[in-house]
């Protein structure tokens, strides 16, 4: 049985919006904002419109039962339905978008900003682009002194930064839920797999209010590190981080 | 059709992998060299190269980390009787970890059962545990929870103080007993109205056999010892149980949706008192606290996990009601408080952060007390001590070494306050606007305002930089409902409707042309 064409718009719209419902609120358990839904469903509609009326053919096939509806004396019961329901669906829909919205602005931010070439930082000037981490070379050198600078950097971290990256490094620390933004998940492909070890020094030792603006400075927990730790300890805590995670730092002779 | 296969495959597996899994405590004894391995990788940094609790983390964490050498575990299902825990305990522990602690649940990261089970071996090992006891608490017959069942708890509960003496009178844990654990360390009576920080669960069940075990290696007491002046039979174990799980607070949890505080519009005065019966109409918000833990000096130690929001407003005012449990009134001076504190104590203390100025774009001050380009007001009350009466105070801020006292009474900011029972509840008033537009937020209605709160516990030491504090959420002050939206809605469905029949009639007209 062929679907008729008017029924196979409807059915892919319906398709997309519960597809976005389902992802995001279900799956992913977060709620998408209503305003960005709308926007999502804007552009759906204008595709599938350009789509199915694509060539005058395909319009005609789309009009058609639309044209039988008004016109065909012998759909009149069909009829009145339509022309209650229609109404009553835009009314509510003015409804829905004239009410006072009690849904907080949504607060959209970067979460891995470039970084500046430059940080001064411990009253120095350090090169982003050409920073490495001094203790990396002991891997392949002293793998014994390596593994005692680990240590110490695990040390670094449980004392300072397993309440919110969490003792798991996956960013669910006990303290993770009172923070907005949430602490970042080192175990995530996404985070310091993709970093360089200058980049994580930046981000440590300046924290959130070392952030430019973009990823909203005034928000992020993050504390300056460059407060309470040393340059030796940032350094051995990235180290940490790696080794834990398994993950190795991203670096410029593989690119 | 695809879907469902798969699904019928998940399932498959997820049977397979149940019947594989479930025996390894007999089947596979766990390999004490494999747990050492995981221990040394995953463990060691709070529970210590030996076991004994006393890795790097060590004294940051309240409560402290086990210490194995003991053998003694907290959550145990064996007989109050019995000294060492069935292995199925430690097994569980590992795998779901201990909410409310720094414990956390490693089930995910080590999903192998068996890497769990090996470290059940390597634990055991530290106190040179053999076999288990085997046995467990007698369940008897399960009571389900019924109005009546809760009665009778509600009642052994509170006999002769039996819980009440450490749990206070409604479970919040201000009982006024000082307790110490077994290696010194200060402990506080669960706060049983917050199922989020029970070590097990608040599931009846679990809390039965809390009640039955007691919390070894603290002053949490069995109830099934004979022994005991305040033995509880197993009925009447499930009967405080079903009591227990009753206590929880539903409607002042902390759900991630929940951002805004919304202040309903009133008619009339809004109230001023923390019992005025208009708050049981307010629309309340819970936020998760955390302690500072981000600008020098810090604290890791707090007592107060949440707060729990509500306002209303009329033209001119908008008052706002703070709560939160707090299990020691601290009143500098007075010697009730002296008895439970550790040190001498400070004022309790809560404070309002906002904006000098409603932000145009998404850029807010610094969430800790502003920053240079972007000051705050701080709204605090303090709640006295034995020669001075609760008081509040105002401060405009940019940031923590930047903060100005200024003239409360000038400003227009009051307070009420009333503890009972482990709670605090405080009412702050203040106009919507201020003569100092400069300086001072001006509140309007409609807008989204961020908003963020700070918390003292003065019987934990905590004053200044050391507290616990939300970040930035928002302010609303929530418009009257207005009849436009309904009437433009009747409108549009009218004129959608009007063309429809217009439509109608002319294709009619040219049908019969
Ligand atoms: C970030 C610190 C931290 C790490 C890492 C950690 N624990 Fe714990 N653990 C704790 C704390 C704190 C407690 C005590 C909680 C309490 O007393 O309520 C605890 C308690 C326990 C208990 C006792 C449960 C009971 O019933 O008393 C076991 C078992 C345990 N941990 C096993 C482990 C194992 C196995 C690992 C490694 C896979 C581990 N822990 C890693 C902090 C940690
Ligand atoms: C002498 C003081 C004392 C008495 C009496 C007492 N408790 Fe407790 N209770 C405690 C302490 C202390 C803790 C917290 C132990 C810890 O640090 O983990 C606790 C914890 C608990 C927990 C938390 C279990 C978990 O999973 O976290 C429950 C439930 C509980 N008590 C119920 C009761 C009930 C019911 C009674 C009366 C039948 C009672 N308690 C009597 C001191 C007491």
């Amino acid at each position: 049985m062929k679907i008729p064409r008017l029924l196979q718009a409807i059915l892919v719209l319906a398709g997309v919006y519960g597809g976005f419902v389902l992802v995001f609120d279900v799956i992913l358990e977060q709620v998408i904002p209503s305003s960005l839904l709308n926007m999502y469903m804007f552009f759906v509609v204008a595709g599938t419109y350009m789509v199915f009326t694509f060539n005058e053919e395909s319009t005609e096939e789309i009009v058609a039962p639309i044209k039988a509806l008004v016109e065909d004396p012998s759909k009149k019961m069909m009829r009145n339905v339509v022309f209650l329901v229609v109404p009553l669906f835009f009314g509510w829909f003015t409804f829905q978008q004239m009410k006072p919205s009690f849904e907080a602005p949504l607060e959209l931010r970067t979460i891995h900003p470039a970084p500046p070439s430059a940080v001064k930082v411990y009253g120095k000037r350090y090169n982003l682009l050409t920073l490495e981490n001094p203790f990396r070379k002991f891997e392949k050198e002293d793998p014994e002194k390596f593994a005692e600078l680990v240590r110490q950097g695990g040390a670094v971290y449980i004392k300072n930064c397993q309440y919110c990256h969490g003792d798991k490094l996956d960013g669910k620390g006990p303290y993770a839920q009172g923070l907005n933004p949430v602490p970042l998940n080192f175990q995530d492909i996404g985070t310091i797999a993709q970093l360089q070890e200058a980049y994580l020094f930046w981000r440590i030792t300046t924290g959130g209010p070392g952030l430019p603006k973009e990823a909203t400075p005034w928000l992020s927990a993050m504390p300056v590190w460059e407060n309470f730790l040393s340059e030796d300890e940032v350094w051995k805590v990235i180290l940490f981080l790696y080794d834990y995670t398994g993950y190795s730092p991203r670096s410029w002779e593989h690119e | 059709m695809m879907t469902f296969k798969f699904i019928h495959g998940l399932v498959f597996l997820a049977l397979m992998a149940g019947v594989f899994a479930s025996g390894p405590s007999v089947a596979a004894p766990g390999d004490v060299e494999n747990g050492e391995k995981i221990y040394m990788k995953r463990c060691v940094w709070c529970h210590g190269e030996e076991g004994e609790g006393d890795g790097p983390a060590g004294d940051l964490l309240v409560p402290p980390p086990r210490d194995f050498t003991s053998g003694l575990y907290k959550i145990k299902t064996s007989p109050f009787d019995e000294d060492f825990p069935n292995d199925d305990d430690i097994f569980r522990m590992i795998s779901d970890g201990m909410p409310g602690t720094d414990m956390p649940a490693w089930k995910d990261i080590l999903k192998n059962e068996q890497d769990r089970w090996d470290l059940v071996a390597y634990l055991k090992a530290f106190a040179e545990l053999e076999e288990e006891p085997g046995t467990m608490v007698d369940y008897g017959a399960p009571v389900a929870t019924s109005v009546e069942s809760i009665a009778k708890g509600q009642k052994l509960f509170h006999d002769g103080e039996r819980c009440s003496e450490c749990h206070g009178q409604d479970g919040k844990g201000d009982g006024i007993k000082k307790l110490k654990g077994d290696n010194g360390e200060r402990t506080w009576p669960r706060n049983l109205t917050k199922p989020w920080t029970f070590r097990a669960s608040n599931d009846t069940k679990d809390i039965f056999t809390r009640i039955s075990t007691g919390i070894p290696g603290t002053q949490m007491p069995s109830f099934a010892n004979p022994k005991s002046k305040t033995m509880l039979s197993v009925e009447e174990r499930w009967h405080v149980a079903n009591y227990v799980n009753s206590l929880a607070k539903t409607d002042k949890t902390v759900r991630a949706v929940n951002t805004v505080v919304k202040a309903n519009r009133i008619e009339g005065d809004v109230p001023s008192d923390p019992d005025d019966p208009a708050w049981d109409t307010a629309e309340l918000t819970t936020f998760m606290m955390v302690p500072q833990i981000f600008e020098k000096e810090r604290v890791f130690t707090y007592t107060n996990d949440t707060i729990t929001v509500s306002a209303f407003y009329n033209d001119k005012e908008i008052a706002m009601l703070l709560e939160w449990d707090d299990r020691t009134r601290s009143i500098p001076g007075d010697p009730n408080i002296d008895k439970i504190a550790d040190k001498v104590p400070y004022e309790d203390r809560v404070s309002v952060q906002l904006p000098v100025t409603i932000p145009e774009g998404t850029q807010k001050p610094y969430f800790i007390n502003g920053d240079t380009e972007n000051p705050v007001n701080l709204l605090s009350w303090r709640s006295g001590t034995a020669t001075s009466p609760e008081s509040v105070s105002v401060a405009n801020a940019t940031g923590s070494e930047n903060i100005e006292e200024r003239d409360a009474a000038n400003f227009g900011l009051m307070a009420k306050s009333a503890y009972k029972d482990g709670t605090w509840r405080v009412v702050m008033k203040r106009p919507l606007s201020t003569e100092n537009a400069q300086g001072d937020l001006q509140l309007v209605e409609g807008r989204f305002i961020p908003i963020a709160f700070a918390n003292w516990d003065g019987s934990n030491s905590e004053s200044g930089t050391k507290h616990s504090r939300t970040t930035w959420y928002w302010l609303l002050l929530k418009p009257a409902n207005s009849a436009k939206p309904y009437i433009l809605a009747l409108i549009v469905a009218g004129i959608i409707f009007g063309g429809l029949l217009w439509w109608a009639k002319a294709a009619r007209r040219n049908g019969e042309v």
